[in-house]
C-alpha cells in the first residue's frame, strides 16, 4: 500500500504547488504587472506541472527497489530514460531556435 | 498566433472549463474538444494548440489519479508497464510533430475524431469481472471494490502484447495531436485485454500524465507553449472537470454521448476541410 500512498502524495503536492503558482502568476498579469515576477511564476507553474509525473516515476523506482522487485524497478527506470530523452530533445530544439 | 490579451486569457479559461466538464462527463480528456477550438476558432497554429492541450492533460491526470490512488481502481503495475510503450510513442510523436505540416496534422485529427465518435456510439460495455474473491488475478491483474455488484471483484489481463502496441500508438497520437490518448487505450484494454471499463479508464488516466509530459516537454523546449495561456487553460480545465465530476453524475450519459458524437463528427469534417486546402 505504500507505493499507492507515495504516488498519491507526489501527484497531489505537484498539482497544488503548480496551480498556486499559475493562479498568482495569472492574477499578476491581469492586474497589469508586466515585470519578471509573473513570467517566473507562470514558467515555474508549467515546469512543476511537467515535473510532477517525472517525480512520480522516480518515487516508483525507489519503492520498487526497496521492495526488491527488480523487473518493475527496471521498467520504471526505462520510462524515466524515455522522459529524459524527451527533455534532451526539447533542449536540442531550443538551441536550434 | 493570436496576441496575448486579458480577453483571450478569459476565453481560454472558459473553453478549458467547458472541455474539462465535458471530458469528465464522458470519461475523456477534454483535449479532443480543446485542440480544434484553439486551432479552428481562435486561429492558433496546430502545434501551439496541441502544446496547451497537453499541459491540461497532465493536470487532469495528476488531479484525478491523486484522488484515486489507494482505491485499487488504478492498476499501477500494468500502468507502469504500458508507460514504457506510451512514453516511447509520445517521444517519437513529439519529435515528428516538429517536422509534419499543419494540414497533415489536421487531417489526422479529423480521422481520429471521427473514430472516437464511432467508438462512442458503439461503446462496448463488457464487464470482464470475476466475482469469486479467491480467484487469482495473476501478476498483472487486479482486484477492486465494485459498487455495481457491491463486492470485491477480480480481473485478469489478457493479450498483453496487444495492450503494449495500443499504448505505443496512443502515445504517438497523443503528442502529435495534443490529446491524452485514452480514447485508443481504454476500448482496447476493455474489449480485448480483459479489463473492466472503470479499471481501464482509471489506469489510462493515470498513464496519460507521463505520456503527455514526454510530448509537452518537446513543445515547451521548442517555444510553442505560451505560459500564461497554458496556465489559464489548466486552471479552467481543473475547474471544469471538478464541477463535471461533482454535478454530472446524474446526467443522462446516453444522450450526452450521442450529442458529443455529433459534435465530434462536425469537428472531424471541419478539420478535413481545413486540412485539405
Amino acid at each position: 500500500m505504500r507505493l499507492e500512498q507515495a504516488v498519491g502524495a507526489v501527484l497531489r503536492a505537484g498539482v497544488t504547488i503548480s496551480s498556486a503558482c499559475m493562479v498568482i502568476g495569472l492574477l499578476v498579469v491581469l492586474a497589469g504587472g508586466e515585470g519578471d515576477t509573473a513570467r517566473v511564476l507562470l514558467h515555474a507553474g508549467i515546469i512543476i506541472l511537467l515535473a510532477t509525473p517525472v517525480a512520480r516515476v522516480v518515487v516508483s523506482i525507489v519503492q520498487y527497489v526497496t521492495l526488491r522487485d527488480w523487473t518493475f524497478a527496471l521498467l520504471t527506470a526505462i520510462v524515466l530514460v524515455e522522459l529524459a530523452a524527451s527533455a534532451i530533445a526539447a533542449l536540442v530544439f531550443n538551441r536550434r531556435l | 498566433m493570436p496576441v496575448l490579451t486579458p480577453a483571450l486569457t478569459f476565453i481560454i479559461f472558459g473553453v478549458g472549463a467547458a472541455s474539462g466538464a465535458l471530458g469528465a462527463l464522458l470519461g475523456l480528456g477534454g483535449g479532443v474538444f480543446f485542440v480544434p477550438f484553439l486551432n479552428l476558432v481562435l486561429g492558433f497554429p496546430f502545434g501551439a494548440a496541441a502544446a496547451i492541450s497537453l499541459t491540461t492533460v497532465i493536470a487532469t491526470s495528476s488531479t484525478v489519479s491523486a484522488g484515486r490512488a489507494g482505491k485499487q481502481l488504478i492498476n499501477l503495475k500494468l500502468g507502469m508497464l504500458l508507460e514504457v510503450a506510451t512514453a516511447a510513442g509520445s517521444f517519437l510523436g513529439g519529435v515528428t510533430a516538429q517536422f509534419v505540416s499543419q494540414s497533415v496534422l489536421q487531417k489526422m485529427f479529423g480521422f481520429v475524431a471521427a473514430a472516437v465518435a464511432a467508438v462512442m456510439l458503439t461503446r462496448i460495455r463488457r464487464r470482464n469481472v470475476i466475482l469469486d474473491p479467491s480467484a487469482d488475478p495473476g501478476v498483472l491483474g487486479g482486484r477492486y471494490y465494485e459498487e455495481e455488484s457491491g463486492a470485491e471483484v477480480t480481473y485478469r489481463v489478457k493479450r498483453l502484447p496487444l495492450a503494449v502496441g495500443a499504448s505505443f500508438i496512443a502515445g504517438n497520437v497523443s503528442s502529435l495531436l495534443g490529446i491524452g490518448g485514452g480514447i485508443i487505450k481504454v476500448p482496447v484494454l476493455n474489449a480485448w485485454c480483459g479489463m473492466p471499463l472503470r479499471a481501464a479508464a482509471a489506469t489510462s488516466a493515470f498513464m496519460i500524465g507521463v505520456t503527455a509530459t514526454a510530448g509537452a516537454v518537446i513543445y515547451y523546449g521548442h517555444g510553442q507553449l505560451e505560459p500564461a495561456l497554458a496556465a489559464a487553460a489548466v486552471l479552467g480545465v481543473q475547474l471544469g472537470s471538478w464541477s463535471g465530476m461533482r454535478f454530472g453524475a446524474g446526467a443522462s450519459a446516453k444522450w450526452l454521448k450521442v450529442m458529443m458524437a455529433i459534435v465530434l463528427f462536425i469537428l472531424s469534417a471541419m478539420m478535413f476541410a481545413r486540412g485539405g486546402r
